[in-house]
């Protein structure tokens, strides 16, 4: 399999605070990988430093044969091909559910009003969003909201999508919903890395999963092995915790 | 002159009546100048705000090249230099030097349009001077407005791959200018009030054309408080205006309270 994203010796500091201490991480083409770990491990700030939300202090990430990380790298034509949901949705407040969908297509990508429009409902209508596409942003749900914000990014055709914690803003009965279209997603071969908390989603849909603990990787394995049989001993701390919880 | 055939009564209140009977129209003169000048300045001062706001906020980064960055750095340094002058020194002194520099090399402001009518160069100068001080103003407002804006929208649009210009453009100016309507509507205010300084340069606005009025009596009260009562008419509407027009443009179905207040309180 090939690789389309190499991950190699990541740091990142945010003042004195080592945040990623040397991170690396090989995914190939159509991997699901869940990245889980305590909060203030790393996992955001890591899946934020793919796509140079975050710029990296040093080591490389090589996309598809580009280094994002050299600067003489053209980042906003690369970024179209790196999908990213948020958290908190983001959409854009000052414009409906189409124009979010389509503003990117038609000024990145430049297709015109009328393709952009037909892929965006196509999108939309996978995530049972085509009945909403005149509406307000701000007056969708949460898990109406991140269902649009999936199909924003889709829309760009990325090789490859993050997921940064795209549940944990949403009540629990919108959980499923996005789960389900992240599932679907999974299935059709899409390359997706996902920072969670939802450990069944981790179980079911990833091909690897990868814990991280204070800046570094400390295990990537199997979801059986990982859930079942971890390796390391935080790890399993982590996994007792979590699972003592529900 | 026929100003003077008629006696100004020595009371105070027949005075005021007096005034208004006889001069309305100097004083409809000098208030039609003022919300020209007024209105015309914050909305050419809106748009240069417009413009140099996205040049004082730009960010540098490290991936910028070298002629870019030396680039940005000057323009930053120029624009924020424009503010702090602007705001740290009075509309007034920025009148006298603005007039008189451009007399003194002999500039000429009038305008002619088409040879239909044409503004003459002192009101044009006048609507240039609130146009530039407003702008300085609208600035700063314009950024902490941006800055008020979740950064979240600011990283969407850039992972969808567009530009910082065109997440300004597209994203970020809109909100933030639609968060601005009442700090615009109150810039507007606050220049009814103070293109009155702009009669040290002879702008025949409402303030100099009162002068003008008291100077044929020499009565000076009278006139300069038919003057309030007229800036006072003016700006109470104006605020009732921007208010109505504020809660129409907020999309949002309960209506917010929204305040103008009247005084330069920042």
């Amino acid at each position: 399999m090939e690789n389309i994203l190499q991950i190699k010796n990541l740091t990142k500091s945010f003042g004195k605070q080592e945040v990623l201490k040397g991170i690396n991480l090989n995914i190939q083409k159509g991997e699901v990988i869940c990245i889980i770990g305590p909060s203030g491990s790393g996992k955001s700030t890591l899946l934020r430093c793919l796509n140079i939300l975050e710029e990296p202090d040093s080591g490389q990430i090589i996309f598809e044969d580009n280094d994002l990380t050299s600067v003489d790298t053209n980042l906003d034509e690369l970024r179209t091909k790196i999908g990213m949901v948020f958290q908190n949705f983001n959409l854009f407040n000052n414009l409906n559910v189409l124009d979010n969908c389509t503003l990117g297509q038609i000024k990145v990508l430049k297709r015109n009003k009328k393709e952009a429009t037909e892929i965006a409902i196509s999108f939309l209508k996978k995530v049972e969003m085509q009945d909403f596409i005149y509406k307000n942003v701000n007056s969708l749900s949460g898990g109406q909201k991140q269902r649009v914000a999936i199909s924003r990014a889709l829309a760009m055709n990325p090789n490859i999508m993050l997921f940064d914690e795209p549940t944990s803003a949403l009540d629990p009965e919108m959980v499923g919903d996005v789960l389900n279209v992240m599932r679907d997603l999974a299935k059709s071969g899409m390359t997706m890395i996902v920072v969670t908390h939802e450990m069944n989603f981790a179980i079911e849909a990833a091909d690897k999963v990868v814990f991280m603990d204070e800046g570094k990787i400390l295990e990537i394995n199997k979801p059986e092995i990982i859930f079942n049989n971890p390796q390391e001993k935080r790890t399993r701390e982590f996994l007792r915790r979590v699972i003592d919880k529900k | 002159m026929d100003l003077l055939t008629k006696v100004m009564p020595p009371g105070f209140i027949e005075g005021v009546w007096f005034l208004i009977k006889e001069y309305l129209p100097l004083f409809l003169d000098g208030i039609k100048y003022t919300i020209i000048i007024s209105l015309s300045g914050t909305i050419i001062g809106l748009l240069l705000a417009i413009i140099i706001t996205p040049i004082k906020i730009q960010t540098i980064s490290k991936r910028d090249k070298k002629i870019m960055l030396i680039l940005k750095r000057v323009s930053i340094f120029l624009t924020t230099s424009y503010v702090e002058i602007l705001r740290g020194t009075p509309m007034m002194v920025q009148a006298a030097i603005f007039y008189y520099g451009l007399r003194g090399i002999g500039v000429d402001l009038s305008l002619n349009f088409l040879g239909i009518f044409t503004i003459p160069g002192i009101i044009v100068s006048g609507i240039l001077i609130v146009s530039i001080n407003t702008s300085a103003y609208i600035i700063e407002v314009l950024r902490g407005s941006i800055n008020a804006i979740d950064k979240g929208q600011m990283e969407a649009a850039r992972s969808l791959g567009m530009t910082r210009r065109q997440a300004m453009l597209k994203i970020i100016i809109p909100q933030a200018l639609k968060n601005s309507i009442p700090a615009i509507g109150n810039e507007f205010v606050i220049n009814i009030k103070d293109t009155s300084v702009l009669s040290i340069i002879a702008v025949t606005e409402l303030f100099y054309m009162t002068k003008r009025v008291n100077s044929i009596y020499f009565r000076q009260t009278e006139g300069f408080v038919i003057a309030a009562i007229f800036y006072l008419i003016l700006t109470f509407t104006t605020t009732r205006i921007l208010y109505w027009l504020s809660n129409k443009l907020s999309n949002t179905k309960e209506k917010k309270q929204v305040s103008f207040p009247t005084s330069q309180s920042y």
